[in-house]
């Protein structure tokens, strides 16, 4: 589609409810090996009744239409409250910096773009554009809050119309973006566009209380009140390690007592909560090894402290503080050495990164460390004290490097050396390690399943990852033999089972998906059968 | 005019300068921010492959090695290369980008080449200088040309560029353009530029009747040089923080430190956010405290 100049921006305040984008799928990035897929629906007339679904007919949070002048003057009122806090060193001193260099320093050069795995496989949509919703905040910032825009107006791009419409539509484009970073990478200037979105994310969360529910409501805020993310409450973990202790002994004739709360373990392991309702396998796996390697560990059965979910990172600092902190604090109550986050790609990098800065002294990582569990995993394969037969392994195999744990916090070889050790049929996809595509379930995108968000996901931003997939496997796509891609981290998993189930890889080319530390227990030498089964479950 | 000429010069370098340093320090003393590096960090060893010193068990009790080398080879292939802009630009930008950049650096090199050869009386530099300031006008006003032309005849490029940034291309462009025509016109072999120049210095009357475009020439690029720190094209400064001091930044926080009083400190600062889950009055570290998750939802 021919973008019309100087119109661009300003699409966005456009006062209809004509989306300003329909998804069709002719128009999409083509997938190799596949002749065809499910078409794209149209929300039903009820939704675009109540709903303002106005930017591109999908929406992961369903803003209701306001429905009077006042409501919708408000909306701005309160936006424009938040963007002036967002620049505000008190309120937002956690990125500030980053926000201003980012909004002074574009050089509109576009670069970014071809690196964003949206943009590429929405089939180069202007709206997807990494640069576009930064452009928009960039120049909404100057117009309102810099004596350059109140003066120079258009002659420095501040000639933004705002409006309730581009209120939600901005709320909207934001959440098109996985936050995976990947345009920053390859950025001359070292702007960041993931950071942007993020921000804008934050603006509504923290001063309208608006997000997607899943982040939101039945996000943090369940959290902080019930204990995780999913609900689970104190009970319901409990009753989740019996299942899973019953579930290793009918998968290994083994009986293993799983260590909750003991006291001056070396190791707080703490998983995503989501892994004990859907992938149970997985912590019971990681029971297997450490059991089998001797690590002295224990999880914690305290609110809060059997999640390490933490969707505050996607959306809102204080959230993101609040869960932390209590993570830390139950690290140091228990008296542990060191937490290690099980296989989940953005709680391991919230606590071993981005919230080590929100602690006081006596909570930094130089004193409670925190560690992504693959480097453990390595150190466990390579000392050998396990006995492993990568024979059990002897399917085609790639690897789905999680965002959060190789862009964004530099692991790449620890699990690459463990596969390498225990898949003789190990093969990469490209791109990988640090420069790898977003599985499309990032910054929460995974588990984001309002109105028909998920639809978005699976046509867009699961996408790129699709095609990886497939051109990874595309010598032995012959359905007698099963294939499995490895994906380290929870939300990255729930994308996968999306996709592989959207597009039918299952039914088409046997492909399925599942944890690193599931392969290593498949292949201790000395279980009597193999731990997995190489099957797909689709969550529909 | 060449007096103005003159004393203007004195005060563009002093712009150039203050404001750039002013405005560095600016930047620099805003609150310390949350970790958000990217990898690969160059400055890290395992960078040939994006690695960092978290693939390591227990990596807080381990010495951290530091490559500064591998930050300046980076930056070094950025600055002279513009290797991103050429490896991963789909627009075609890079050839005149490049050419443009070279232009400025050339042309910085060349008035400073002029001034020394002043200064110290160096006749060593007379050829190279009358060499140099070509190859930047031409390069410089090439590129500057081609970058304006890409953009308006690109829809997407257009489409988000402002006329700010139009004026920045075509201010460059005039900069080169003035001197090229000066050069080829009015002055080959530069010994009006040279008079000048040593004007400007020792503040006394050119020997020589200076040109219209040779004193045009000055003047365009003193004020480009007080034009730039306030601009979008301070970005050659600015790329030290995006990068060194924000994508590389991958220390971690020690109990104690400088860094660990900091936050300490913004911990103390007061949220004002309006969101339901914020309970109003209390500060960061408050709110991160409260057991229940503070405010209704
Ligand atoms: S974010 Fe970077 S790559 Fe993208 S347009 Fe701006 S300067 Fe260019
Ligand atoms: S952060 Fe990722 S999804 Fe978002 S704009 Fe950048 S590349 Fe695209």
């Amino acid at each position: 589609m021919k973008e019309q100049k100087g119109l661009a921006f300003n699409r966005l305040a456009a006062l209809t409810d004509e989306p300003l984008l329909k998804l069709d799928t002719k128009k999409l990035m083509p997938l190799p090996y596949l002749d065809a897929e499910p078409p794209v629906k149209p929300p039903p007339e009820s939704w675009l009744e109540k709903y303002d679904l106005s930017l591109d007919w999908h929406s992961p949070v369903g803003v209701p239409k306001p429905k009077t002048e006042q409501e919708k003057a408000e909306l701005v009122r309160r936006f424009l409250s938040g963007l002036g806090k967002l620049f505000d060193p008190q309120n937002n001193w956690t990125f500030l910096k980053i926000l201003r260099l980012t909004t002074d320093y574009c050089m509109r050069c576009q670069t970014c773009s071809e690196a964003c795995h949206v943009f590429v496989a929405s089939g180069h949509q202007e709206i997807y554009r990494p640069t576009y919703r930064s452009e928009i905040l960039r120049r909404l910032y100057r117009q309102y809050f810099t004596p350059s825009g109140k003066l120079l107006k258009s002659l420095v791009g501040a000639d933004i119309e705002l409006n309730y419409k581009l209120v939600i539509r901005l709320m909207e484009v934001s959440y098109r973006c996985n936050v995976c970073r990947r345009c920053a990478q390859v950025c001359p200037v070292g702007i960041d566009n993931g950071l942007i979105a993020r921000e804008i994310r934050k603006l509504f969360s923290q001063e309208m209380g608006i997000a997607p529910k899943e982040l939101y409501a039945k996000g943090t805020r369940q959290h902080l009140k019930v204990g995780s993310s999913t609900g689970m409450s104190v009970g319901g973990f409990k009753e989740a390690i019996e299942f899973i202790e019953e579930d290793i002994g009918d998968r290994t004739g083994r009986k293993i007592k799983i260590p909750v709360d003991k006291k001056g373990a070396d190791i707080l392991l703490i998983h995503n909560a989501g892994e004990y309702l859907s992938w149970p396998e997985n912590p019971g796996a990681f029971a297997v090894l450490f059991d089998a390697a001797g690590i002295d560990y224990t999880l914690s059965s305290e609110p809060v402290g059997y999640d390490g979910v933490n969707y505050g990172l996607f959306c809102d600092d204080v959230e993101l503080a609040r869960i932390g902190l209590r993570h830390v604090q139950i690290a140091k109550k228990l008296g542990v050495r060191k937490i290690v986050v099980g296989e989940c790609g953005h709680a391991t990098k919230t606590l071993c990164v981005i919230t080590d800065r929100v602690f006081p002294g006596d909570l930094s990582i130089s004193e409670i460390p925190r560690e992504s569990c693959l480097p453990l995993f390595w150190e466990i394969v390579k000392s050998g004290v396990i006995k492993l037969d990568p024979s059990r392994n002897n399917f085609p195999t790639t690897l789905h490097d999680s965002c959060n744990i190789a862009r964004l916090m530099g692991i790449v070889m620890p699990q690459r050396n463990v596969v390498k050790a225990i898949c003789p049929q190990f093969r990469e996809m490209t791109p990988n390690g640090a420069r790898n595509y977003c599985c499309g379930g990032g910054s929460g995108f995974a588990i984001m399943n309002e109105l028909n968000f998920p639809q978005w996901r699976k046509k867009v931003s699961e996408r790129m990852k699709t095609k990886q997939i497939l051109e990874a496997f595309r010598d032995c796509l012959d359905p007698s033999q099963p294939k499995y891609v490895i994906a380290a981290c929870s939300n990255c998993k729930g994308a996968m089972r999306d996709l592989i189930g959207h597009y039918g890889l299952w039914d088409k080319y046997r492909i399925t998906y599942g944890g690193l530390v599931e392969l290593i227990v498949n292949a201790m030498a000395d279980l009597p059968k193999p731990f997995i089964e190489l099957e797909f479950i689709s969550n529909e | 005019m060449e007096v103005v000429v003159s004393y203007l010069a004195w005060v563009a370098v002093a712009v150039f300068v203050l404001v750039g340093l002013y405005r560095m320090l600016r930047y620099a003393s805003l609150p310390v921010f949350l970790r958000w590096e990217l990898y690969p960090v160059p400055t890290e060893p395992r960078h040939h492959y994006g690695g960092s010193y978290m693939e390591e068990v227990d990596f807080v009790k381990k010495a951290r090695h530091h490559t500064r080398i591998g930050g300046l080879i980076d930056m070094a292939s950025e600055v002279f290369l513009l290797k991103k802009l050429k490896d991963y630009n789909q627009f075609g930008l890079w050839p005149f980008s490049f050419l443009m950049h070279w232009g400025i650096y050339l042309l910085f090199l060349w008035f400073l080449l002029l001034a020394v050869e002043a200064r110290l009386k160096l006749g060593v530099f007379t050829g190279l200088v009358n060499f140099l300031g070509p190859v930047a006008f031409i390069s410089g006003a090439f590129g500057s040309l081609g970058l304006i032309l890409k953009r308006v005849g690109n829809d997407k490029l257009g489409s988000y560029t402002t006329p700010e940034d139009y004026f920045n291309l075509i201010f460059l462009g005039a900069v080169f353009g003035s001197g090229l025509i000066a050069w080829s016109y009015a002055d080959l072999t530069f010994d009006c530029t040279r008079a000048l120049i040593k004007q400007a210095l020792f503040f006394e009357a050119s020997p020589l009747p200076v040109p219209f475009w040779v004193w045009l020439h000055l003047l365009l690029f003193e004020l480009f040089l007080i034009y730039l720190p306030f601009s979008k094209l301070f970005h050659y400064a600015i790329k030290y923080l995006t990068f060194d001091k924000i994508l590389w930044d991958d220390a971690f926080k020690v109990k104690d430190s400088p860094l660990d009083r900091k936050i300490a400190k913004q911990l103390s600062y007061i949220v004002s956010w309006a969101g339901p889950h914020i309970v109003p009055g209390k500060t960061w570290l408050e709110e991160a405290q409260l057991t229940d998750g503070g405010g209704e939802k």
